[in-house]
């Protein structure tokens, strides 16, 4: 064992290389605190080609290699197992962007660059990268791509893998596969950076991508609204495509539940409307067109102004505010990218990503709430989540004051009860968090015989060893 | 395809009468065609440059019926070459003349299963033409985006498979963008449902991307959900004469926000083009008689029908080429009065297909570069092809603002396709060393099928090819599914 981290240090070197256990912790434990794993070594190469030596070492002495980007996943799909021979190989020190494009808008970046790091690179250049989410502080692009992240644009401008014209990928062999390719066409075979998009490292190791760009919005308006059911969320957002000429960007649902505690858990934090609602709407509309000064040309501000005047007249808008400034646009925001951390703080609770085809949100909604009560009646629903995808957060938090262990018992009949509803309404039980560890068994209880085999005889063929993040989303 | 093409190890087990009594219970007889005459449509491509041989030709009416007759297959080993409307350019769909197999055609499924107008999706069965659906789809006051020459024909299962481009890329994407969820057969003759009309989804492995643009190597796709997108309620379509390339590519940069990002189509068209298809196709109109070298034909559509007073499409279109004409860009330009003249002016580009088979022997390539480098490639493979045949007749055109060129040549006046031929290797090899030296790619959108499956080999590097075959050993270890296309194994 020592000459195996022996050789690793001659990969990587000194400052490569976490080998003691204070030191290595950050890396072993997820940030949910769901899983505690153990892991020889963590590994932080700095180039390409030291992941492929590293990955080509493990090889050799059948060690597994987990791959993780900024550890912020839901499904500890980033995590080690407890007993495995396994080490860490983070993509942290990987963190160069390495050319901008803004006349192609492309930009081509290591997998460690940290997503805020990509959104600001592209600001510099009067370009957007859209992809967006809570953890984006903190999350790396590798990560993103391997989990095929979701977020809160994907409405306009799609999931992960459709922000991404190119990968280079270190393959489960140690070798390095280079599909940098900055081309909007290119039927040459079989789609492998699709396939290597959302396998959660189980295939090969992203370790840099060429990501498109798109025009900076010049023009946005950002509104707060009390909605009278998710019903009318769903039809708020269905005329709001054509009221904003299609510039819907963000269509956001929430319950009460989830700004209460966003309010306890954040000082800062202020209710933008007097009155208490059951449910509101984060509504953005952006355009890449200024406004215009003068004339008849009115902005999206005046645009949405009228539109939710309009919504009100007819009852699917109970109170709304539009954000007159950026501060007030963040401070909407900031409720919303909240809800993860400040539930987390209120205490043990379950995470249900989910999707079911828009206009089935306000059965699903409906049914859900009271399948979750029918369980534990004193349970906590937070449902929140993405209207225009079909992606509901439907999240649960133990009755207040419980601690893990007495809420523990009623986490299965709880999520049983949701996935149940979710397949009957032909929906998806992991919409963007992934599968990872926590989902393995759901997964295979969920799909069928077929479609399992064949992601088996992929993984096989891809990696004979199963040395690749083993035992993440399917058992072998 | 050179004559020094050695066609690759297929399995060659015979239908036996016993197999063909099966597929019989399986298909009944007016799923089978026996006959050769009745054969001939389906062995051979549709340029009747390749021709195959089949045992028997397999129509089955329903996925169930695929399932068996794969499974039928399966366990005798025999070889299967799907085929939807037999439009394809690569011959994917053709089989080899070494073929035993079957062909299995899914030209019978062609019902349209659902359409959910609220839900903006459509599920069909594969051999639904692609016109049918595109009318469906308007019918129900949505749009189908998929548009390409050979709509009346091609069916969506071959779409699906090899990843169609066509005219409406730039917005919306190639064919693999326009999907949810698909039904596959599996080369073992197991279903696999993944008809979910999904918009987010991560649970494992996208099988749904790896069988799209597979050629049938890794399945047949029986039924796909497809998307739907709001019809265009105010359209304005222009055929301009532009400066060169260069310009066309500024034009098309700034069309975006001038049109409020409602760019549909931007299709670069040459003087020869148009009068190779002036001279083959009857009734077509020169909307421009331009002394001018390059045109444009610019498409640009909103859902927003056109308010009483406001400015339309036209009218922003009309203003955007009067300041295109000061920069220099354009040299003329016409926009359609009415659905006629427009449809002209589509006429003319999509003409070139059968305008270029009327006119004799040529030679053509689909490649793509980076958007911004589209001149610069013209002008060195026009270059570089005129090195080794000064006589040719070039006249590119395609698919600019997805950065992909249909780059073709008419063989020079008076020369056979015999003799053309034999400069065919060394004009290919000139072509594709320069795509690979400004990263681009030897197919933009036709595939590989068997015309392309040794300069795949050529071009791509070895753990690509590899990880393709450990792709397609893994879900056809029998190696019966479409076997010698995209990959020798």
């Amino acid at each position: 064992m020592t000459d195996f981290i022996g050789k690793l240090r001659g990969i990587v070197g000194e400052r490569g290389l976490i080998t003691e256990e204070d030191a290595k912790h950050p890396y072993l434990t997820d940030w949910r605190d769901n899983y505690l794993g153990t892991a020889l070594a963590v590994v932080r190469p700095g180039t390409t080609e030291e992941v492929a030596a590293v990955v080509g070492l493990c090889i050799d002495d059948k060690v597994a290699v987990v791959p993780q980007g900024g550890n912020t996943g839901m499904m500890g799909g980033g995590t080690p197992h407890r007993d495995g021979r396994e080490i860490v190989l983070s993509l942290n020190r990987m963190n160069r962007v390495i050319e901008v494009d803004a006349i192609g808008y492309t930009m081509t970046v290591e997998a460690g660059v940290i997503l805020k790091t990509i959104q600001d690179r592209a600001a510099e250049h009067d370009r957007l990268f859209p992809l967006s989410l809570a953890a984006e502080g903190s999350c790396t692009i590798g990560g993103n791509l391997s989990t095929n992240a979701g977020g809160v644009q994907v409405l306009q401008y799609g999931n992960a893998r459709q922000l991404v014209l190119g990968l280079e990928v270190v393959t489960p062999q140690g070798e390095i596969w280079n599909g940098l390719r900055a081309l909007k066409k290119d039927n040459t075979g079989y789609d492998l950076r699709d396939l290597y998009l959302g396998a959660e490292g189980t295939l090969g190791i992203i370790t840099k991508a060429v990501l498109k760009l798109w025009p900076k919005p010049k023009d946005v308006a950002t509104a707060w609204t009390a909605v009278r059911d998710p019903q009318a969320a769903v039809t708020l957002l269905s005329g709001a495509h054509a009221a904003s000429e299609d510039n819907v960007t963000s269509c956001e649902l929430m319950a009460r539940q989830g700004i209460d505690f966003v309010l306890k858990h954040n000082p800062g934090a202020t209710d933008p409307l007097t009155e208490r609602h059951d449910w509101y709407v984060l509504l953005e509309w952006s355009s890449t067109r200024s406004r215009r000064a003068g004339d008849n040309a009115t902005g999206l501000a005046e645009k949405m102004e009228a539109y939710l005047g309009e919504a009100m007249e007819s009852g699917l808008v109970v109170d709304a505010a539009i954000a007159q400034n950026e501060a007030q646009a963040r401070a909407f925001w900031a409720l919303r990218e909240n809800h993860t951390e400040s539930q987390k703080r209120e205490g043990p609770s379950i995470k249900h990503d989910i999707s079911v085809s828009v206009s089935k949100i306000p059965a699903f909604m409906t049914e859900g709430l009271q399948a979750m009560k029918r369980v534990l009646p004193e349970c906590r629903p937070v449902p929140f989540g993405h209207v225009g995808d079909g992606n509901i957060h439907f999240n649960c938090m133990a009755p207040a004051g419980w601690d893990r262990a007495r809420f523990a018992p009623h986490i299965e009949p709880i999520s049983a009860a949701v996935y149940d509803l979710v397949v009957a309404h032909g929906g998806s039980i992991s919409a963007e968090h992934g599968i990872g560890q926590l989902k393995v068994d759901e997964l295979a209880h969920y799909r069928s015989r077929v479609e399992l085999d064949t992601m088996r005889a992929i993984k096989r063929a891809l990696d004979p060893q199963n040395l690749m993040n083993p035992g993440k989303i399917v058992r072998i | 395809m050179p004559d020094t093409f050695t066609p690759p190890a297929i399995p060659t087990t015979p239908v036996t009468p016993a197999i063909l009594d099966g597929l019989r219970t399986i298909v009944g007889d007016k799923g089978l065609i026996l006959d050769e005459q009745g054969k001939e449509p389906f062995v051979r491509d549709w340029r009747g440059t390749l021709i195959g041989t089949a045992a028997v030709v397999v129509r089955p009416g329903n996925t169930d019926e695929v399932a068996k007759v794969v499974k039928l297959c399966f366990d005798h080993g025999i070889a299967i070459v799907p085929q939807g409307g037999n439009t394809g350019l690569m011959g994917g769909g053709t089989p080899y003349p070494g073929h035993t197999g079957i062909l299995l055609s899914l030209g019978r499924m062609n019902k349209v299963v659902e359409v959910d107008v609220v839900g903006y999706s459509m599920t069909v069965e594969a051999g639904c033409v692609l016109q049918t659906l595109q009318e469906t789809a308007a019918s129900h006051d949505r749009f189908f985006p998929l548009s390409l020459g050979a709509q009346g024909s091609c069916m969506i299962g071959g779409n699906l498979s090899t990843n169609a481009g066509g005219v409406q890329v730039l917005r919306y994407g190639n064919a693999r963008n326009l999907v949810l969820g698909l039904e596959v057969v599996l080369p073992n003759g197991e279903v696999w449902n993944g008809l979910r009309s999904l918009k987010k989804d991560n649970t494992g492995y996208d099988l749904k991307h790896l069988f799209m643009g597979a050629e049938g190597t890794l399945g047949v796709i029986t039924k796909a959900v497809l998307k739907l997108w709001p019809a265009p309620k105010d359209v304005a379509t222009a055929w301009l004469a532009v400066r060169d390339p260069q310009a066309a590519i500024e034009i098309l940069s700034e069309a975006h926000a001038a049109s409020e990002d409602n760019v549909g189509s931007c299709e670069l068209m040459s003087r020869a083009g148009t009068d190779m298809v002036l001279r083959h196709i009857p009734g077509v109109q020169d909307p421009l008689k331009a002394d001018t070298n390059w045109f444009l034909l610019l498409e640009w559509s909103s859902s927003r029908p056109k308010a009483d007073g406001a400015e339309g499409m036209a009218e922003k279109m009309e203003q955007f080429l009067a300041d295109q004409m000061e920069a220099g860009r354009v040299l003329d330009a016409v926009i359609a009065q009415n659905e006629a003249q427009a449809r002209n002016m589509w006429v003319i580009r999509e003409s070139v297909a059968p305008a270029s088979r009327a006119e004799g022997g040529g030679l053509s390539f689909d490649v793509s570069v980076a958007t911004s480098k589209v001149p610069a490639f013209i002008d060195q493979g026009v270059k570089a092809v005129l090195d080794i045949l000064p006589s040719i007749r070039p006249y590119p055109l395609g698919h600019i603002g997805d950065g992909n060129i249909h780059f073709s040549f008419m063989a020079p006046k008076g020369m056979d396709r015999e003799t053309l031929r034999q400069y065919s290797p060394a004009i290919t090899r000139a072509v594709n060393d320069l795509v690979r030296d400004m990263a681009g790619s030897i197919s933009a959108e036709h595939g590989i099928g068997i015309e392309k499956i040794d300069e795949l080999a050529h071009y791509r590097s070895k753990i690509e090819l590899d990880t393709m075959r450990a792709l397609k050993r893994a879900i056809d270890p029998k190696n019966i599914m479409n076997p010698g296309k995209i990959l020798r194994l």
